[in-house]
């Protein structure tokens, strides 16, 4: 199977292709690795109902017991709990980093340490959240797997 | 993730307590020095081991509290615990005239360079998750 990436300027939205006569193995695998992260998530914002693409999700946040999802500049309400978030998404990159948040790894920019072992964490929309103690191993695991799924 | 749990408790008991004897082996050995207390130091060392572990598996439970106030905490806890037990011995053997200090020594440097190791390898990690971030960042 080929992979051919082209770059193409003002282009509105980025997107995958398929050429193909039939799917075989190797293939579908590919798809099935893809799907996830293709996925879209349903929510509400100012009583309107949306749908966004998981890949736009920056972070997911409970608060007062309703959870909410964070893309570059909005916020959307949606109907899965924190733990449901993590496991359907986890092989996608979102981890849990305390007992109200779960960040997309995709769209971290860097992480600083405090003083007090906590981890700051600096998103691409220059937000900053904070990842507990008790959570670094299972992020660090998380980053690890990600790391592993790169190598060729 | 708990990491001293009570499956690995014993095992992490016993790998202390072996470091610590092999270390004041060594240090006794290179200073031409004979411990003349040898059973009764090497049952400290397994108490103090014990002890300490027990403390530290205390670490789990106080995540969500800042770092610094609970190793602070910990450690207070410990060498408070380590003078108790020089007292209570004291009751009924005769301590050494130094017994609180070297006791202090001996509490303290382990745990300060446990302290330490741990600090910097957090800090480590920080920094090989950028390198990881940058990479992805790269390939996009």
């Amino acid at each position: 199977m080929k992979f051919i990436k082209t770059r193409e300027e003002d282009l509105e939205e980025n997107y995958l292709e398929l050429h193909y006569d039939e799917i075989d193995e190797e293939t579908a695998a590919v798809m099935e690795r893809l799907r996830p992260a293709l996925k879209y998530i349903e929510g509400t914002a100012d009583g309107k109902k949306l749908t966004v693409p998981l890949a736009d999700m920056f972070y997911f946040e409970t608060v007062d017991r309703k959870t909410f999802g964070y893309t570059k500049d909005s916020c959307v309400e949606v109907k899965e709990t924190l733990q449901g978030i993590i496991d359907e998404y986890e092989k996608v990159g979102f981890v849990r980093i305390s007992k109200s948040s779960v960040v997309n790894l995709y769209k971290i920019k860097r992480l600083q340490g405090d003083l007090n072992m906590r981890t700051l964490i600096y998103l691409k929309n220059d937000e900053c959240l904070v990842m507990n103690r008790g959570y670094r191993a299972e992020f660090y695991a998380a980053l690890n797997k990600l790391q592993g799924r790169k190598k060729p | 993730m708990k990491l001293i749990n009570r499956s690995n408790f014993i095992s992490i008991v016993c790998v202390s307590f072996t470091l610590i004897v092999c270390g004041k082996l060594l240090f006794e050995k290179s200073l031409g020095f004979t411990d003349i207390y040898y059973t009764e130091n090497i049952f400290t060392c397994l108490g103090i081991s014990v002890l300490a572990t027990a403390i530290l598996s205390l670490h789990y439970y106080l995540q969500r509290f800042p770092f610094v106030p609970v190793v602070v905490g910990q450690y207070l806890l410990l060498i408070g615990v380590v003078f108790a037990a020089i007292w209570i011995g004291g009751h009924f053997t005769e301590n050494a005239p130094s017994a609180y200090r070297d006791m202090f020594v001996s509490v303290t440097i382990p745990y300060v360079v446990g302290a330490i190791v741990y600090y910097v390898s957090f800090f480590m990690q920080i920094r090989k998750a950028n390198q990881v971030f940058m990479n992805l960042d790269g390939e996009e």
